[in-house]
C-alpha cells in the first residue's frame, strides 16, 4: 500500500539527483570531447562540445551543492544526509561544516575545487587546454560517480547525498518508515560537537583545495607525456606547483593547529595515519616543484620530474583510499568507516597509477637526455638530492602507514610499531637534518658551477653564528640527544643563512625574497617543533595522594594531578586551585585558577584556564584542552578524569555504599574527612536504650574519631545477637556524616568486622588534570606563517617573470 | 662509477633500511598466553572487558592506576594494570586493544585503544578511542 507521508519535500531530492546524473554524464562527454580535440587540434567543433559539457558539469556540481545546502538550511530531515549531519538547533556558522562532515559532502567540496581550477585552466592554458582538461574531466567522472548511489550488478556505485531517511538501508524496515507523520517530531542528530569549532570551518576547504590543486601539475604532466612536449609544460606548471605547495601546506598546518587547540592529543602532530596521508603528497610535491625549478633553469632529470609530479597526485588518491576505505581500522582513530566504496576508490587509484606508469614507460626512451652529469658544486645537484631525500622521507612514512594494507595484501599479521612517534622520528629527524642543511646552503650555490672559495666565504658567517647559537641554545635548554643537537644546528643554520642571503645578496628586495622567506619559515617550523616537543614538560606531577613507588618501577611516573575543589596545589612554577565547574550545552567547563607565590609568601593571581569535557552524544565524552599562550611558552591543560554529574544539594545527605574493614583493637580506619581509632570493646551497654533483653548477646565498640582540625568525636556501634539473629546496631556521627556498623566478631582470627559509609557530601569534588608546558612553540607558528607568505611571494614573482 | 649510480645505491640502501626497520619496529598481535610466555616483551592484545569482575580506579588514592580484567580472543583472562586515568566510558567498550607487556602478576598496558558502540553508526569515526599511559 502506498503511504502518503505528511510534510515531505521531495522536489529538491529529485532536482539534486538530476544534477548528479548530469554532472556524471557531462563529465564523460567533456573528457571524450576534449580527448578528440587533443587528438585533432584543428577540429574546433570538439572544443565547443567539450567546453559546453564542462560548463554544464560545473553548473551541475554547483547545483548539487546548492540543493544540498538548501536542504540543510531548511532542516529537511527527511533526507538522510541532512538528518545525519545537522539538527534544527545548529548555528548558521556551522552549517558549512556539516556540509563537509560526511563523505559525500567532502567529495563534493573536492569536486567543487576541481571545477573552479578547471575553469581557470580552460581560459588560461592556451594550447594545453584540450589535453589538460581531458585529464581534469576524467578525474571528475570518477568523483561524480562517488555520488551516484546506483546499483550495478550487485555492486553499489557511490553514495547518494539525496537518499531519503526512510529509504536509507540502515532504516528501511524500521517502524517509523510506515508512519505517515514521522516527520512531525523528527530532529536531526546534529553536527558532531567536536567539529563545531572555527578550525573545522576553514581547515577542510583549505585542505581540499590543496588536494584539488595537485591535479593541475598532474594533468600538465600527463598532457606533456601524451603530446610529447617534455619540457614545454614546465613553464605554465611551475606557479601552480608552488600554489599547490602553499595551499596543501596551509591545510596540513591548520589540521595541526586544530589538533593542538581542540583535541587532547597533547601536541600538534601525532604521526596518525590520517595526518600522514596528507603530509606524504606534500613532501613529494615540494620535491617535484623544486625539480621543476632545476629543469626550467638548467635542464636536469626529466624522468624524476615526471615521477615526482605524477606520484604526488597518486599519493593523494592513495590517501583518500586509506582514510575512506576503512582499511586503517584500529590503527587510526580518525579514519572514516567503509561506506562500501572501497572497491570504487581502489579502481580510481589503480586507473591513474596504470595510466601514469604506461605513459612514463612509453615515453622514457624519447625524453631528451641530460647532456652531462651535474657538477658537485652546482645548485641543481643539491636541489636534486633534496628532492630525493623528500621522496625517501615520504616513502618511509608511507611504508609504516601502510602496514594494514600490507597485511591485507600479503596476509601477514604485523601490528603497527608500539611506539610510533619514536619509530617515525628515528627516520624523519635525520631526513630533516639533511633537508635543513640543504635549505641553508642551497641558495649560495649557483646553477651549473660555483666557485668553492666564494661559497665558503659567503657561508662562513652564518655557519659560525649558527654554531654558537645552537651550542648556546642546547646548553640553555639541556638538549643532549645528538640527533636533536644536529637538527637544532641545521635548522638554525637554515634560518640564519637564508636571512643572510636575503639581506646581503638580495639586498632586502622583498619581491625576490620569496624563496628565502619560505625557507626561513620552514627552518623555524623544524626549530619550533624540535624545541617544543623535545623540551615539553609535564608539570602536573601528582603532589597529592599516596606515593605509588611501592608498586615498583613498573609505575614510575605520575603525569596527572588530582585537584580537590578549592584546594590549592603546587604545579610546576604555579599554584593551582580548582574552583568549580559550569555546564554550557554539551560542554562542561572546569575552572582552574593559577597563582604564583610572591617573595613575601602571598599568592598573586595570574590567570584562569577552563579545560572542558564535552559530553558528546556521538563519541562519548571528549576532553578538550585549554591553553595559556605566552610569548615564550604555552601551558596546555586537559582533563583526564572528572565527575561529570552535578551533585544536587538534596543528594548530599545520601549515604554511599559502605566499605568493609577488618581490624583489631588499637587499629585505625581512614575516612575521607577523619580517622577513627578502635579503643576497646566492652559488654557494658545501656541495654534499655537499645532495647536489648538480658538474654541477647551484645558487645559495644568504643571508637574515637579525629577530624582534620583534631576535634574528637565518639562512636559506639553495637554488635548484637537478638534471639539468634545477628542484628548490628549502627552508630551515626552526624557531624562527620559517617555511619559505622559493627558486623561480626571472628572468633578464630580475632578480627572485628566494621563497615563505614559516608555521605555523598563528604567526598569533595575533584578533577584530574594533565598539564604540559610547550616551550617556544610560537617559533613553529611564526614559521608556518612565513612559509606561506614566502611561497606566495615566490608565486607572484614567477607569474610576473613568465609574462 | 658515475655519481648517479652512487646516489642510486644510497637510495636503495636507505629504502631497504626503511623496510627492515618497519618490520623490526612493528609488533605482533598476540594473545595473553603468548605474552605470559614471554614476559617483558611488548605485544598488542585484542579482547573484551570482563564485566563480571571489578574494575578498580580510586583517584583519591592514586589517580594514575587503573586495573581491570580483560578476556582475550582465545578466552583467556588476565588482570590489566594501566598507568593512567580510567578512560571515559570504559564500561561501554565493546572491544579493547592493549599495547604492553606481561610482568609477574598481570599485563601492564602502555596504551588502551577501545571501541565504543556509537548510539548511531557514525560514518566519520570508526569508533575507536585511544588512551595512552603516562610516559
Amino acid at each position: 500500500m502506498e503511504i502518503n507521508y505528511i510534510g515531505e519535500l521531495l522536489w529538491p531530492g529529485k532536482l539534486g539527483n538530476l544534477f548528479i546524473i548530469s554532472s556524471f554524464v557531462s563529465a564523460i562527454v567533456a573528457s571524450l570531447a576534449y580527448y578528440f580535440k587533443a587528438q585533432n587540434p584543428r577540429e574546433q567543433s570538439w572544443q565547443k562540445i567539450a567546453r559546453s559539457s564542462f560548463y554544464l558539469h560545473t553548473f551541475s556540481v554547483v547545483g548539487i551543492i546548492a540543493t544540498l545546502f538548501y536542504l540543510i538550511l531548511n532542516h529537511r530531515f527527511e533526507y538522510h544526509y541532512v538528518w545525519q549531519h545537522s539538527n534544527s538547533e545548529l548555528p548558521i556558522r556551522y552549517m558549512l561544516s556539516c556540509f563537509w562532515e560526511g563523505q559525500e559532502g567532502s567529495f563534493l567540496l573536492w569536486s567543487f575545487w576541481h571545477v573552479v581550477l578547471g575553469l581557470i585552466l580552460m581560459k588560461r592554458s592556451g594550447d594545453w587546454e584540450a589535453p589538460v582538461m581531458t585529464v581534469f574531466s576524467l578525474v571528475q567522472v570518477f568523483l561524480a560517480s562517488m555520488l551516484l548511489g546506483i546499483w550495478l550488478f550487485n555492486y553499489k556505485i557511490g553514495s547518494n547525498p539525496f537518499t531519503l531517511l526512510r529509504e536509507h538501508p540502515d532504516f528501511v524496515n524500521m517502524p517509523f518508515t510506515k508512519m505517515p507523520n514521522y516527520l512531525e517530531n523528527l530532529d536531526g542528530r546534529g553536527l558532531n560537537p567536536l567539529l563545531q569549532n572555527y578550525w573545522m570551518t576553514i581547515h577542510p576547504p583549505t585542505l581540499f583545495l590543496g588536494f584539488a590543486s595537485t591535479l593541475v601539475p598532474f594533468a600538465f604532466a600527463i598532457a606533456a607525456l601524451w603530446k610529447g612536449k617534455y619540457t614545454e609544460w614546465l613553464k605554465p606548471t611551475l606557479p601552480w606547483a608552488f600554489f599547490s605547495v602553499m595551499i596543501l601546506g596551509t591545510g596540513i598546518l591548520m589540521g595541526g593547529a586544530w589538533a593542538y587547540e581542540a583535541l587532547s592529543f597533547g601536541g600538534f602532530w601525532a604521526w596518525d595515519p590520517v595526518e600522514n596521508a596528507s603530509l606524504v603528497p606534500w613532501l613529494t610535491l615540494v620535491g617535484a616543484a623544486h625539480v621543476m625549478l632545476i629543469q626550467k633553469n638548467k635542464g636536469g632529470s626529466l624522468p624524476t620530474t615526471f615521477f615526482l609530479t605524477l606520484i604526488t597526485f597518486i599519493f593523494i588518491l592513495y590517501s583518500t583510499f586509506l582514510t575512506r576505505s576503512g582499511v586503517l581500522g584500529e590503527t587510526s582513530v580518525h579514519s572514516f568507516t567503509d561506506m562500501g566504496m572501497s572497491g570504487q576508490l581502489l579502481v580510481y587509484l589503480l586507473f591513474f597509477v596504470f595510466l601514469s606508469f604506461f605513459l612514463v614507460v612509453k615515453n622514457l626512451k624519447k625524453m631528451p637526455k641530460q647532456d652531462n652529469e651535474d657538477n658537485l658544486w652546482s645548485r641543481e645537484f643539491w636541489m636534486f638530492i633534496g628532492a630525493l631525500v623528500l621522496f625517501i622521507s615520504s616513502f618511509q612514512i608511507t611504508v609504516t602507514t601502510s602496514i594494514p594494507v600490507i597485511n591485507k595484501v600479503l596476509g601477514t599479521n604485523f601490528a603497527p610499531p608500539l611506539n610510533p612517534i619514536d619509530h617515525y622520528n628515528s627516520w624523519q629527524v635525520p631526513f630533516a637534518i639533511i633537508i635543513a642543511l640543504l635549505i641553508a646552503v642551497g641558495q649560495f650555490f649557483k646553477y651549473k658551477k660555483t666557485d668553492p672559495k666564494e661559497f665558503v666565504r659567503k657561508i662562513t658567517l652564518s655557519l659560525a653564528i649558527s654554531l654558537f647559537g645552537s651550542v648556546a641554545i642546547a646548553a640553555a635548554l639541556q638538549i643532549l640527544n645528538l640527533n636533536y643537537v644536529l637538527l637544532l644546528l641545521s635548522s638554525l643554520f637554515a634560518v640564519i643563512a637564508n636571512a643572510d642571503y636575503m639581506l646581503r645578496v638580495l639586498k632586502g628586495k622583498i619581491r625576490l625574497a620569496g624563496a628565502s622567506i619560505a625557507h626561513i619559515g620552514f627552518g623555524m617550523i623544524l626549530l619550533g617543533a624540535l624545541i617544543s616537543t623535545s623540551k615539553q614538560e609535564v608539570i602536573s606531577r601528582n603532589t597529592s595522594g599516596i606515593d605509588i613507588t611501592s608498586l615498583g618501577e613498573k609505575f614510575s611516573n605520575n603525569d596527572n594531578i588530582m585537584l580537590n575543589l578549592n584546594d590549592t596545589l603546587r604545579m610546576g612554577d604555579y599554584f593551582v586551585t580548582y574552583t568549580g565547574k559550569r555546564k554550557e550545552g554539551v560542554n562542561i567547563y572546569y575552572e582552574v585558577q593559577y597563582f604564583t607565590k610572591q617573595k613575601d609568601g602571598s599568592y598573586k593571581y595570574e590567570f584562569t584556564l577552563n579545560p572542558l569535557v564535552q559530553t558528546n552524544p556521538r563519541m562519548g565524552n571528549v576532553a578538550e584542552p585549554d591553553t595559556r599562550h605566552f610569548l615564550h611558552k604555552d601551558i596546555y591543560t586537559h582533563i583526564t578524569y572528572a565527575d561529570l554529574e552535578q551533585v544536587e544539594e538534596k543528594d548530599k545527605n545520601e549515604y554511599l555504599e559502605a566499605k568493609e574493614h577488618k581490624i583489631q583493637i588499637g587499629d585505625t580506619i581512614f575516612a575521607s574527612n577523619s580517622i577513627m581509632v578502635l579503643k576497646e570493646i566492652t559488654s557494658q551497654i545501656d541495654r534499655e536504650k537499645y532495647n536489648l533483653k538480658e538474654t541477647d548477646i551484645a558487645v559495644q565498640a568504643n571508637i574515637i574519631l579525629y577530624d582534620i582540625l583534631n576535634n574528637t568525636y565518639k562512636a559506639n556501634p553495637i554488635f548484637a545477637v537478638k534471639e539468634n539473629f545477628v542484628t548490628p546496631i549502627p552508630f551515626e556521627v552526624e557531624e562527620l556524616g559517617l555511619k559505622i556498623s559493627f558486623n561480626k566478631v571472628d572468633p578464630e582470627t580475632g578480627d572485628l568486622h566494621f563497615s563505614v559509609s559516608e555521605k555523598r557530601g563528604n567526598r569533595s569534588e575533584f578533577i584530574i588534570m594533565k598539564a604540559i608546558v610547550f616551550p617556544f612553540i610560537n617559533i613553529l607558528w611564526i614559521g608556518c606563517i612565513l612559509l606561506i607568505i614566502g611561497t606566495v611571494l615566490a608565486i607572484v614573482h614567477r607569474i610576473k617573470i613568465s609574462k | 662509477m658515475k655519481k648517479t649510480h652512487i646516489i642510486l645505491l644510497v637510495v636503495l640502501a636507505i629504502a631497504i633500511g626503511v623496510i627492515i626497520s618497519t618490520i623490526s619496529d612493528s609488533s605482533t598481535y598476540a594473545n595473553f598466553s603468548e605474552a605470559m610466555n614471554n614476559p617483558g616483551k611488548e605485544y598488542h592484545v585484542v579482547g573484551v572487558l570482563n564485566r563480571e569482575k571489578d574494575m578498580e580506579y580510586d583517584p583519591q588514592k592514586n589517580a594514575n592506576l587503573f586495573t581491570f580484567y580483560m578476556i582475550d580472543n582465545n578466552g583467556k583472562e588476565a588482570k590489566v594494570f594501566f598507568n593512567g586515568t580510567k578512560p571515559q566510558d570504559f564500561e561501554r567498550s565493546e572491544q579493547i586493544v592493549l599495547t604492553g607487556k606481561y610482568i609477574d602478576d598481570g599485563f601492564y598496558a602502555d596504551k588502551i585503544l577501545m571501541k565504543c558502540p556509537s548510539k548511531y553508526n557514525d560514518p566519520n569515526n570508526n569508533g575507536f578511542t585511544e588512551v595512552k599511559a603516562n610516559s
